[in-house]
């Protein structure tokens, strides 16, 4: 960050008192006190965020911020941002009518991919409501892209796997069919993106489990709770118990949901079911077809049943 | 088959087939004893051999069929094992393992198949592809699609991708040797439309091999404490994706027990492959 360095290179000031003294920076006085003897030391410190008084008027042509968006130095380097606003007089065209000074200067032309990467994840986020896993997504393409590995990839590709990979980091994965279907980039090359991002940062991720996805499934169907709670203990009975061998843990959660849907009085269908999960409903007849057998085992003790364990639908 | 009347019972277990084994690989047969001296005694074996392998031993004295056996032996003798077993002075000849692994481990007697080999060979003349397809039997020729000349022949079930720079890609085969032949056929045919193919570089480039360790395999497991090799993604693939920096091998670990190899330009990339890691595979058997 280019702000930082030059700091570096003028001499830092020191309390007089306190020369190892670390100061603490005041920005709403601007000044930067010794925490020892609560001397101020410098003062007139620039403040580098945004504009104090932005107001969000109905007059938003006139962009009453001065200084422009506050910088974001962990992200892109030295984003100074001025702008030269539009003319007003007529001193500002030339003889063409056209505005003498160009407004928009490349601002940060190494970086101008990044920025576009930057808002094309906010999008995607927002499309399916993660609004917190922004920043990780963000850093996670900032290191990929510094690297360089991946260059020859689609921009907007690396970015829908470092969506996905950031999700499962916090631990809310998002299955690879929920990404695509916020992207333009097909689950293969995602797929492709995610594995080559793993090997260039050498992170790994946890492996996905049938818990993971139940509460979003569950509320995607409007599901009660006790529904949801059966369904989660019968896909981990299932898996403990190892009656779905080499399944993908989302269908066995999507089989899961339908049998315990189907003990309810809340009854969904296979193909409900499977458009909320992105599972075709073949698969999640399939695995139901390897759990029933043991459906009594599966079920909590607390369950109410609405249709008991015999009369549960057998495909 | 009758020859086994003949034999003494412990010994049938020569001539049974063994698994994924086929009689006619001269090296890696799994039904290696020890040779004539060293026949496996139950007293001396523990202190070479796992107590697992002595239990199989102690339990085949009586019945029919060999456990596995050690398959690196070098004596390529099937002398059978005697009935009663006599004692042999047990310190002075140490029961080493012939196999190079850790003397802890007990080498598997399964044997990777090959399914797929693919190799390359530069005929050394530029060709003229759409004569080949024109005159050739068992060729298509789609230049939009693909520019090359696609070729089969039936005898070693293969087929050929003939470029026009006059190199070939042969692929199907499923030995080195078979590899070749096919090669040189698709070579002979090239020749006999008029051109003056030879036959250089022959290079094998890939080879593929299967096997079943015969039990299921706990892929999460593996996964924790692989994870630098291992990448296990059931949403992509529903089998685990090891790569093996060691020979530098990708094998595909399937839940049924079930091993893909692929990526060796040797034979014996593979079987090492294999043998590095049916210990681990089977540290990781499902236990139900």
């Amino acid at each position: 960050m280019a702000s930082t360095s030059r700091l570096d290179a003028l001499p830092r000031v020191t309390c007089p008192n306190h020369p190892d003294a670390i100061l603490v920076e005041d920005y709403r006085a601007g000044d930067m006190i010794c925490p020892e003897c609560g001397l101020v030391v410098g003062d007139r410190v620039i403040d580098v965020g945004s504009e104090w008084r932005t107001f969000s008027n109905d007059k938003a042509t006139k962009d009453p911020s001065r200084v422009g968006d506050s910088q974001n130095p962990l992200l892109s380097d030295g984003d100074l941002s001025t702008m030269i606003g539009k003319g007003t007089g007529a001193a500002s065209f030339d003889e063409f009518g056209n505005s003498k000074y160009q407004n928009r200067r490349t601002m940060s032309s190494s970086d101008r991919a990044m920025m576009n990467a930057f808002k094309e994840i906010t999008t995607m986020a927002d499309r399916i409501n993660l609004p917190r896993n922004i920043d990780r997504t963000n850093n996670l393409f900032k290191q990929v892209y510094e690297q360089k590995s991946l260059k020859g990839r689609a921009n907007d590709a690396i970015a829908s796997a470092c969506l996905y990979i950031a999700c499962r980091q916090e631990g809310v994965p998002r299955t690879f069919k929920e990404i695509c279907a916020v992207s333009r980039i097909s689950k293969k090359e995602i797929g492709r993106c995610f594995k080559l991002i793993l090997k260039a940062l050498e992170t790994s991720v946890d492996l996905i489990t049938t818990g993971d996805f139940m509460s979003r499934f569950c509320s995607n169907l409007c599901l009660p709770k006790q529904v949801q709670m059966a369904a989660t203990h019968i896909a981990r009975k299932a898996v403990e118990l190892d009656l779905v061998p080499g399944r993908s843990p989302i269908s066995v959660a999507a089989a899961a949901i339908y049998m315990a849907s189907q003990a309810s009085a809340e009854k969904r269908t296979q193909k409900e079911i499977g458009d909320i999960a992105g599972v075709a409903d073949v698969t999640i007849r399939q695995s139901y077809r390897l759990i029933y057998p043991r459906a009594p085992d599966l079920f909590p003790t607390d369950f109410k049943f609405d249709t008991p364990v015999d009369k549960l639908p057998q495909l | 088959m009758d020859q086994n009347n003949s034999l003494p019972p412990y010994a049938q277990g020569l001539a049974s087939p063994q698994g994924a084994m086929t009689p006619g690989i001269p090296i890696f047969s799994p039904m290696m004893p020890y040779g004539t001296g060293l026949t496996p005694q139950p007293i001396q074996n523990t202190n070479s051999l796992s107590i697992l392998e002595e239990q199989q031993r102690q339990a085949t004295q009586g019945t029919s069929g060999q456990a596995p056996q050690l398959f690196h032996s070098q004596t390529l003798t099937t002398a059978p094992l005697p009935g009663t077993t006599p004692l042999y002075p047990s310190p002075m000849t140490p029961m080493t393992p012939i196999t190079p692994a850790t003397p802890a481990s007990e080498s598997s007697g399964i044997v990777p198949q090959l399914q797929n080999i693919v190799s390359t060979v530069n005929l050394g003349c530029k060709l003229d592809l759409k004569t080949i397809a024109l005159r050739a039997r068992n060729a298509e020729y789609n230049p939009k699609r693909f520019a090359a000349v696609i070729m089969r022949i039936r005898e070693p079930r293969t087929t050929a991708l003939i470029f026009s720079s006059g190199k070939m890609v042969c692929t199907g085969a499923k030995s080195e040797e078979q590899s070749r032949l096919a090669a040189r056929k698709y070579a002979r045919v090239v020749q006999k439309l008029g051109f003056p193919a030879k036959f250089l570089d022959f290079k094998i480039q890939n080879m593929v091999g299967s096997c079943d360790v015969k039990f299921p395999i706990r892929l999460e497991g593996l996964v924790l404490t692989h994870q630098q090799f291992s990448s296990y993604e059931p949403e992509l693939f529903p089998g685990l994706i090891y790569r093996m920096i060691k020979p530098r091998i990708v094998l595909l670990i399937f839940v049924s027990g079930k091993v893909v190899l692929t990526g060796a330009k040797v034979r014996a990339e593979i079987y090492e492959a294999f043998e590095n890691i049916y210990p681990i595979l089977k540290g990781f058997r499902k236990t139900t």
